[in-house]
């Protein structure tokens, strides 16, 4: 493998802490909260196909093709909810619906 | 044999049972059935009266058996079961036939004769049962008929309070019967009675003391005697049919019963016997008392009932086990005729109770005066009636025991039947004497108040009743007129009679206790007859004083017990119910409920519902962790 394994993870763990960034910072507005959430996973997309290329197995690579499916399934269910959630409240902040807290 | 038996225990379980089901069924029906129940049950009795011989134990069915122990459904029937029978079915017929005419306009009359019938099944149970767990069953059965049937107009919570009454004091008794049947199974491997009976020689005496003194106490609830006394006066709340029936000639005399029957067995302490003479005539001496005083017609009765079965108690006592039981069934007659005479007085009067009140009954009512005068001359034995005869046959057993406790008891029971004549002709000048200005003049209220017109059974049952109390005494003459029909029947029972006393003796202790009671009415009418009479009316409207005051609160007993056990009782109960219930067990789990609510709001309130700060926990809480592993791997 022409990249080291570590390069690899270390590109991983920024790409996951971008991600959470994202997630934490950028909570008001749904999409990009989904966007963080995409990018985490590639994140850890990335560590399965880099291991398998190391020790070659293809159960990491596998085990990507299944995250890529999930994820579409995922974004689209996700993609519903927003525009669903978008015509009850004219809204996509995500601190808007807080029904779920006590009082 | 057997067929016969059955059938005086069938019939009125089937009466019952009938208008119990078929309660849609016409009213005229369900009331002859309930009749024409308790008059087959007669018929059965007599025809058993015509077939006897000997002693007859007949096994209809097993019933409990667990074990070695084992009660099996068997009727035993010897001269005294036989003799009560025929005079349960006789007077219980009577009396239903009377109670057709009573609750003729009552519309609970399917409940009430359902509960008459099963009574009489109960109390027939009772008398032919062979073994003691049978004999409890129905003394059980008749305790609880008693405790409806005193609260039949429950909707009047003094009635409904007064069956509770019933039923809680002579449960206390009942403890003392259970007791001694689980004791006797112990003691003899068996419950049966006539078994039981033949074994008491091998026994020590203080284990037969023990025995009997848990009978007497027994007795003592289901007869009303002393101590246990208190519930028969509240229980007049009932019907009158019911008090004549129930408590007064059938169901009050099963402790006497009980007594007798087992007398073999208790009759071997000493003990046994002198506690049971004297709650005897103690019971009949206070009873009297409280007769004396009292203004409700009804309670008169029921403290005249405390006393006469006192005598029958004093004659068991002194082993006149024939005397008792001819004085049972010649009560039986007598003071269901004076309970059902009242209940015309008191329905005709429009349910007035007072004695004051009433007045010149006589002219009015002369088909109810007869047979009352008749009951009231037996009660008050007057010489040749059959109360006469029978209480002075338990004042000569007395006497023949001998020794200084049976003479002092013997002079208690001849003043007791002073005192008894003076109450009972009391009892008849207020109510029957005097003018019928009178009874106006004593009761503003009932001027304009036409007497009821009373229905025709109700007088017609009177009549029987009236002649067999008069006439009761034929079935057991004393020695020095013949001889007693009675005492020669029940002789089997080994009962020691009069025999040992000289005819001349004999005719000397009937002349006293004739003389007595002809002093007692002489007395009543020095103080009630006449003119007399309207004096001691005017005086009746001042509230008691004194001793009257004591004799009519039935020497304070009641408020004796109020004070030592309902009083404790109801503070305990409030105690436990307000202190502990509600104040500390209620009271704990409330605020282990409001701890735990508080705990849940306290840790709802983290929920603040803004997705960042979970999703920044969440974050926190991960990179903690995985900064704590790569720690320890480091």
């Amino acid at each position: 493998m022409i990249v080291p394994l570590p390069h690899v993870l270390v590109l991983a763990a920024i790409l996951f802490s971008l991600g959470t960034g994202c997630v934490l910072a950028w909570s008001s507005n749904v999409i990009m909260l989904l966007i963080g959430i995409e990018i985490m996973l590639n994140a850890a997309m990335l560590v399965f196909v880099g291991g398998s290329c190391q020790w070659g197995m293809v159960d990491g690579q596998v085990f990507a093709l299944m995250i890529i499916a999930m994820t579409s399934a995922e974004v689209s269910l996700a993609l519903a909810m927003v525009v669903y959630l978008h015509r009850r409240r004219k809204t996509v902040d995500a601190d808007e619906f807080s029904e779920l807290r006590d009082h | 044999m057997k067929l016969i038996l059955e059938l005086i225990l069938l019939l009125p379980i089937l009466g019952s049972l009938f208008n119990l089901l078929l309660g849609r069924a016409p009213r005229r029906l369900g009331e002859t059935v309930a009749c024409g129940a308790i008059w087959g049950s007669f018929a059965a009795t007599l025809a058993a009266a015509a077939a006897y011989d000997s002693p007859v134990t007949t096994e209809i069915a097993s019933w409990l058996s667990a074990f070695d122990f084992k009660a099996p459904l068997v009727l035993y029937l010897d001269p005294l079961s036989l003799a009560l029978c025929l005079m349960i079915t006789f007077v219980c017929g009577l009396i239903h036939l009377y109670a057709v005419g009573y609750m003729h306009d009552d519309p609970g009359y399917r409940r009430f004769f359902v509960l008459l019938n099963l009574f009489v099944a109960s109390m027939l149970l009772l008398v032919l049962a062979a073994n003691l767990p049978l004999l409890y069953l129905g003394w059980e059965g008749v305790g609880f008929c008693s405790y409806a049937l005193i609260g039949f107009w429950y909707q009047n919570p003094n009635n409904a309070t007064a069956g509770r009454k019933a039923f809680i004091v002579t449960r206390i008794g009942d403890v003392g019967l259970a007791l001694a049947i689980v004791w006797i199974f112990q003691l003899f491997g068996t419950t049966s009675i006539t078994l039981v009976n033949q074994m008491g020689h091998g026994v020590p005496v203080s284990i037969i003391t023990g025995l009997g003194l848990l009978m007497l106490l027994g007795a003592m609830g289901k007869s009303a005697q002393l101590p246990l006394m208190v519930w028969l006066p509240d229980a007049m709340a009932g019907p009158t049919p019911v008090s004549a029936q129930i408590h007064a000639a059938t169901m009050v005399t099963a402790g006497v019963y009980l007594l007798m029957r087992l007398f073999p067995l208790i009759g071997l302490s000493v003990t046994v016997t002198s506690a049971i003479a004297v709650t005897g005539a103690l019971t009949a001496f206070y009873g009297a008392t409280c007769a004396l005083a009292q203004r409700d017609l009804k309670r008169i009765l029921a403290f005249s009932t405390i006393s006469q079965i006192g005598y029958m108690m004093l004659g068991v006592g002194v082993g006149a086990i024939t005397a008792a039981s001819f004085h049972l069934i010649e009560h039986a007659f007598f003071k269901a005729l004076l309970f059902l005479g009242a209940g015309c007085v008191i329905t005709a009067m429009d349910h007035e109770q007072d004695v004051f009140r009433m007045g010149g009954l006589s002219r009015t009512m002369p088909a109810t005066f007869y047979p009352f005068l008749a009951g009231a001359l037996c009660l008050a034995g007057l010489p040749l009636t059959g109360g006469f005869f029978s209480k002075d046959g338990i004042l000569a057993a007395v006497w023949q025991q001998g020794g200084t406790l049976s003479l002092g008891l013997y002079a208690l029971g001849l003043l007791t039947a002073l005192i008894t004549a003076i109450y009972t002709f009391r009892m008849v000048f207020l109510v029957f004497g005097g003018s019928k200005e009178a009874s106006s003049l004593s009761s503003p209220g009932s001027m304009g108040r036409a007497h009821h017109a009373l229905p025709v059974v109700m007088q017609w049952t009177l009549i029987p009743l009236a002649l067999f109390g008069l006439g009761g005494g034929l079935l057991n003459l004393p020695a020095y007129l013949g001889h007693g029909l009675l005492q020669q029947f029940l002789a089997p029972l080994g009962a020691s009679g009069q025999q040992g006393l000289s005819p001349a003796s004999e005719l000397l202790l009937s002349g006293m206790a004739a003389l007595v009671s002809l002093a007692g009415i002489a007395l009543a009418w020095v103080r009630f007859g006449g003119d007399r009479r309207k004096q001691r009316v005017i005086e009746a409207r001042q509230p008691a004083r004194g001793v009257h005051a004591f004799l009519l609160g039935g020497w304070y007993v009641d408020d004796l017990y109020r004070l030592l056990f309902v009083r404790p009782y109801v503070w305990v109960s409030q105690v436990l119910w307000q202190r502990v219930d509600e104040g500390m067990v209620d009271k704990g789990f409330d605020q282990m409920a409001a701890l735990l609510g508080r705990c849940g709001r306290g840790l709802g309130s983290w929920s603040c519902g803004r997705l960042y700060i979970y999703l920044l926990s969440l974050a926190t809480g991960a990179a903690l962790f995985i900064g704590w592993f790569a720690l320890v791997a480091l």
